[in-house]
């Protein structure tokens, strides 16, 4: 054994092996990706302690946008279909969760699980109609959905409460600030893990191959409309979860949560993330969901120019400047700004060696 | 019993009439050609064969079983096999996860199974990667494996397009126009493959081929098909002397292809 480990540090002398063989880091490199990882893992575990109390519900709004992003990444990023209906996917499990502890006084499980239900059926129905519309008529489509699920679905008061919200209390072991943001944070993190189980195995990966072309997908015996659908479904079940956890921040939701600017706000924050890339559209929920109080708190505290003049009323205007600069210099987004530390960080290279693909490598169709 | 079958399939897109009454057959480890000028109707043939359009009469079987009503995917679950004109691959993947996707429909764990990591996917996920690298050795790709789609040259993904559909397990093979931007000793050798599939992995083959010399040289069986309708039909001797196909390949007066 000892003389396996030598040979191995010998190895670090010899920089590039042979080509065709894997790559395999270094015992030195293995040791910093290690160490760099847990680093990261002890911050993000370490948030919700260090920031003042009334920020923690906003690192729980993070965890909560992330998943969203996550969620419509599998639409957008995945099976290449723009929701701009997002929000309604999102309000319904939010009403779903809030009717379920409720009116009917489930548990907060059952009520989690209620949400992922309806924001599945949701979905279903959209994605029934995606089958028949192209891109943009479709994305038409979604807009006009999240206006109607706004405009009736969520003013039914017996479902919704009206103006005055649906209570939506959170489980009695979660009940603090801090234990709500980890439940939220431990839950975007078991959404990861199976996202990254989805694109790796046969589901995710027909997904992903219609998306770029459904004729081939289809002669590889990819059933084209089943897969789209069940993209939707997982799309609208994540998106539930996600309005079940919103809906218990502030502990109560109104229909007034659930309007077209946050459907925006989501297609925004997947695409300055980089559609495709889960690490990517993860950090631009978490991103999207910080930046009112990031502004609001510059505006406050420094008293030079911009932060003067911006304050949170101009957050969509900071929105869209983050999304024309996105496309415009990474239209990968965060993921292709990170490109190089994102493999790194995976136990792989740190530089990527040239594509040919240029920067559409890092966009709509790059996965980690 | 032929393993693939049409009977006077016809379609029309608006005033042209594309494919007039074409019957075809395949029989087991045959490699069958489809000659015709540009335009011929061709690839629109290809394209009712295996799917993507309905014909506005006329039948198509696989072993027998009508398949005239079932879509693509399909029939590619019952063993049809094809590439396109324009490379079909999926562009934002790399070599080997293309012809892993390939695998799709001879992939046995549940959909569901592979998204919660059960051990029996994560197993067959081994076997999957084992075989498309089976795949690509014998297409003398595998040094490619690791290469993404969007830079490889055209002629190199003509070849990984058909090692992605070799992936699929199919029992009938139909290429379309698989030489196109290869050179003509990689035509050579691409044919000699293709006569080692036949025998190694027991499939039909179907190709649409501009090469006229090539597809002679490999074909057991050739069709000619000119505006829509079958000009001939016969081995690739008889093909070779017809004066009918001489003459819409080569103009009036030829006599044989020769």
């Amino acid at each position: 054994m000892a003389d396996t480990v030598l040979a191995d540090g010998a190895l670090e002398l010899e920089p590039a092996p042979e080509p065709d063989a894997p790559f395999r880091p270094t015992p030195r490199g293995m040791a910093a990706r290690i160490a760099v990882l847990a680093a990261l893992l002890a911050l993000i575990l370490a948030v919700p302690q260090l920031v003042p109390a009334v920020y923690v519900n906003i690192v729980t709004k993070a965890a909560v946008y992330g998943l969203v992003a996550l969620s419509l990444n599998i639409l957008l990023g995945y099976a290449g279909q723009v929701s701009l209906g997002h929000s309604a996917f999102f309000g319904v499990g939010a009403f779903g969760a809030g009717y379920a502890l409720t009116k009917m006084q489930l548990p907060w499980g059952a009520a989690l699980l209620m949400a992922a239900l309806t924001g599945a059926v949701a979905a279903v129905v959209l994605g029934a109609i995606a089958l028949r519309l192209r891109a943009v008529y479709f994305a038409l489509v979604t807009i006009s959905y999240g206006f109607v699920a706004q405009e009736t679905l969520f003013n039914i008061r017996s479902l919704t409460g009206g103006g005055a919200g649906q209570p939506a209390p959170r489980p009695s072991l979660f009940h603090t600030d801090v234990r709500y943001a980890y439940l939220c944070i431990g839950v975007l993190a078991v959404a990861m893990l199976f996202d990254w189980r989805l694109t790796a195995s046969r589901g995710g990966r027909a997904i992903q191959a219609l998306r770029d072309d459904e004729r081939v997908a289809a002669s590889w015996g990819i059933d084209v409309t089943g897969y789209k659908i069940l993209a939707f479904v997982i799309s609208g079940m994540m998106a539930g979860i996600a309005g079940a956890l919103f809906a218990s921040i502030e502990q109560v939701v109104t229909p007034a949560d659930f309007g077209f600017a946050l459907s925006l706000t989501f297609v925004l924050a997947t695409v300055v993330g980089g559609a495709g890339n889960r690490w990517g559209v993860v950090q631009g929920g978490v991103l999207f969901a910080v930046l009112p109080t990031l502004i609001d708190r510059a505006h406050a505290n420094f008293h030079i120019w911009p932060f003067t003049s911006i304050s949170i009323t101009l957050e969509p205007a900071v929105e869209a400047l983050l999304l024309i600069l996105t496309l415009i210099f990474f239209p990968g987004g965060i993921a292709q700004q990170q490109r190089n530390l994102l493999s790194w960080l995976s136990f792989k290279r740190f530089r990527q060696p040239e594509t040919g693909g240029g920067p559409a490598r890092g966009g709509m169709g790059a996965r980690p | 019993m032929p393993v693939l079958e049409a009977l006077e399939v016809s379609i029309r897109f608006g005033g042209v009439q594309a494919l007039s009454a074409v019957d075809f057959r395949v029989d087991e480890l045959e490699i069958v050609g489809i000659l015709g000028p540009n335009g011929a109707g061709k690839t629109t043939f290809f394209n009712c064969v295996s799917g993507f359009y309905r014909p506005d009469t006329g039948r198509i079987f696989m072993h027998g079983q009508d398949v005239t009503d079932l879509r693509p995917d399909q029939r590619a679950q019952l063993g049809l096999g094809r590439t396109f004109q324009q490379v079909g691959l999926v562009r934002s993947f790399t070599v080997l996860e293309n012809l892993v996707v390939a695998q799709h429909k001879s992939t046995r764990y549940n959909v569901l199974a592979g998204m919660v990591g059960a051990p029996a996917s994560l197993r067959e996920e081994k076997v999957l990667r084992a075989r498309a690298m089976e795949v690509l050795d014998f297409m003398g790709l595998a040094h490619l494996h690791d290469s993404p789609i969007g830079g490889l040259p055209y002629g190199t993904l003509k070849m990984v397009e058909t090692a992605a559909v070799l992936a699929t397990n199919p029992e009938v093979l139909m290429l379309d126009e698989p030489l196109a931007g290869t050179g003509p000793e990689e035509g050579l050798a691409y044919c000699q493959r293709l006569k080692d599939m036949r025998r190694e992995l027991g499939i039909s083959i179907v190709m649409i081929e501009h090469h006229v010399p090539l597809v002679l040289g490999t074909a057991d069986y050739v069709y000619v098909l000119n505006f829509g309708a079958l000009l001939a039909q016969g081995d690739p001797d008889e093909i070779r002397d017809n004066e009918a196909v001489a003459e819409a390949y080569m103009g009036e007066g030829a006599t044989s292809l020769a």
